[in-house]
């Protein structure tokens, strides 16, 4: 009995098995040759940089002093800037970096109590480097309404959209919650707060015009953008905790002479001047 | 579990779909009958929300909204309040965010209907209106569910334009996306899960029981045979 095949319209059209594999083969040679040539002509693998995970409030801050960190010591290092609770995610699902210089204490702390992250070298290997200390301000636009910022006008009826980063994780938007508790004015202000995902967002809010004030960080406040466009006042510090910024080594690094030289370079002197200068609080 | 999120998202998708077919019919109609060079551009118009990054799509919302420019402070003076951080901006934002997931399949599928029954109801003299409603839609409705599918979920699964005009108010711009990667920001994996896996079931149930109903073949969109 014939066996009858079932066929489709597009079967006659089909190649053989055997013709469509030379086929393949004629095209994907010189494919392979080409592949093959341009991983010759590609500059041989610079050693690889340091990768370093920075909070969201060191993107203004850091760039140059990766660049004079290169100079000095000739190691290259590379810098990824989110919030730093989402870095602390990132390096707990195995994210390759080799030093984590977050907004606070808490999240380094986090990493190694999990045994990610360690702080060896310090005389604490348990407790997070601390790199320097953040500034919290109060930041409204030149063409504001509301005028000059000041703490009176967090209390003007007009304000109808303040701008924070988020309080559950953010650093800042935890020291802006404590200092408007501290003024007793949180419940009043609770319904017209925007919450941003990080303090960078929280500056792009308020600078856009759709945020009347923001309380940002005094390093985005300091970029040459923001200066032009706004002004700031400094929070008084005794209205909230200080933003401790901590660093620590995550663990499974292959470059820890590295990250210990850029923690020292980090903590000399004259790098924590630069740091005065972008506004954090140097702790040297 | 925080329904208010959930019902918010739910309440943003349907507004959106409702007005984005509202939209997308006149607009894939014109794209498919019309006649001229400046179509061509109009469609790839169209199209355009695809190429940018959710987040910076977001971002020139925010700055268009704003006071700064002159549609934020017409807009501000119309309602009264400006649109970023409201439920409105929100729906402003998913509108154009999900613009191509509402007039891509309209087009393909307005665009497969036989031209000689258009040129047949022309010449009958029924109006463009009449040609649209009477004979592209319903014979492309199934185009059509899957338009307004489409738009749904991918204005459920919204997150880089809500993140940035939204400002997370709770009941306003909360939305389950947003919920979600609250929870796993702050290191909540459980209630994570437990959110996206709602989110999961949930969207799984409309899909299927949609996609079980277009099975019948009674059933038509429009009431029409």
């Amino acid at each position: 009995m014939q066996r009858i095949e079932p066929s489709t319209p597009f079967e006659s059209n089909r190649l053989s098995p055997r013709l469509s594999a030379r086929l393949s083969l004629r095209i994907s040679k010189p494919i392979l040759l080409m592949c093959l040539s341009l991983a010759f002509l590609l500059p041989a693998p610079a050693q690889t940089p340091l990768r370093v995970a920075a909070a969201a409030d060191l993107e203004p801050v850091l760039p140059p002093i990766l660049e004079l960190f290169h100079q000095s010591t000739g190691i290259r290092a590379e810098a990824t800037y989110q919030a730093s609770a989402m870095l602390t995610t990132q390096i707990m699902n195995g994210a390759p970096f080799d030093l984590f210089l977050s907004a606070d204490l808490s999240y380094p702390k986090k990493l190694i109590d999990a045994g990610l992250a360690d702080a060896a070298g310090s005389t604490d290997s348990t407790t997070p480097i601390t790199y320097a200390k953040g500034t919290l301000v109060l930041w409204t636009r030149k063409d504001s309404a509301l005028g000059p910022p000041s703490l009176d006008l967090l209390r003007n009826p007009a304000l109808k959209r303040l701008a924070i980063a988020n309080p559950d994780r953010a650093p800042y938007g935890r020291a802006a919650v404590a200092a408007l508790t501290s003024l007793k004015l949180y419940d009043a202000l609770s319904a017209r707060l925007v919450t941003a995902e990080n303090i960078a967002q929280g500056a792009q809010f308020v600078d856009s015009g759709n945020a009347d004030a923001g309380l940002i960080s005094l390093t985005s406040a300091l970029t040459p953008r923001m200066a032009s466009s706004g002004a700031f006042f400094v929070i008084p510090r005794d209205l909230y905790p200080p933003i401790q910024q901590g660093a620590v080594i995550v663990t499974n690094t292959t470059q820890r002479a590295a990250a210990h030289k850029f923690l020292d370079f980090l903590l000399s002197p004259p790098i924590q001047a630069q740091l005065a200068k972008s506004g954090l609080t140097p702790v040297n | 579990m925080d329904w208010q999120a959930l019902a918010l998202t739910l309440k943003l998708a349907s507004v959106t779909t409702v007005i984005l077919l509202a939209i997308a019919i006149p607009l894939a109609s014109l794209l498919v009958l019309g006649r001229g060079r400046w179509l061509a551009a109009l469609e790839a118009l169209a199209a355009l929300p695809l190429v940018l990054p959710p987040t910076v799509l977001g971002f020139f919302l925010l700055v268009l909204l704003g006071p700064r420019t002159a549609v934020g402070r017409g807009i501000t003076a119309i309602l009264g309040h400006p649109l970023a951080f409201s439920f409105d901006g929100l729906v402003v934002g998913s509108v154009i965010y999900s613009l191509p997931f509402a007039v891509q399949p309209l087009v393909a599928g307005f665009a497969a209907i036989d031209p000689a029954l258009v040129d047949a109801a022309r010449l009958l003299g029924a109006s463009s209106s009449r040609i649209v409603f009477t004979l592209l839609v319903p014979l492309a409705r199934r185009s059509l569910v899957a338009a307004a599918v489409l738009s749904f979920l991918h204005t459920v699964g919204e997150f880089g334009v809500v993140l940035m005009i939204g400002g997370n108010i709770p009941g306003a711009t909360r939305t389950i996306s947003i919920l979600i990667f609250d929870q796993v920001e702050a290191l909540d994996y459980a209630a994570a899960n437990r959110t996206a896996l709602l989110l999961l079931v949930l969207c799984f149930a409309i899909l299927a029981a949609l996609y079980g109903l277009r099975k019948r073949a009674a059933w038509n969109v429009w009431g029409w045979k």
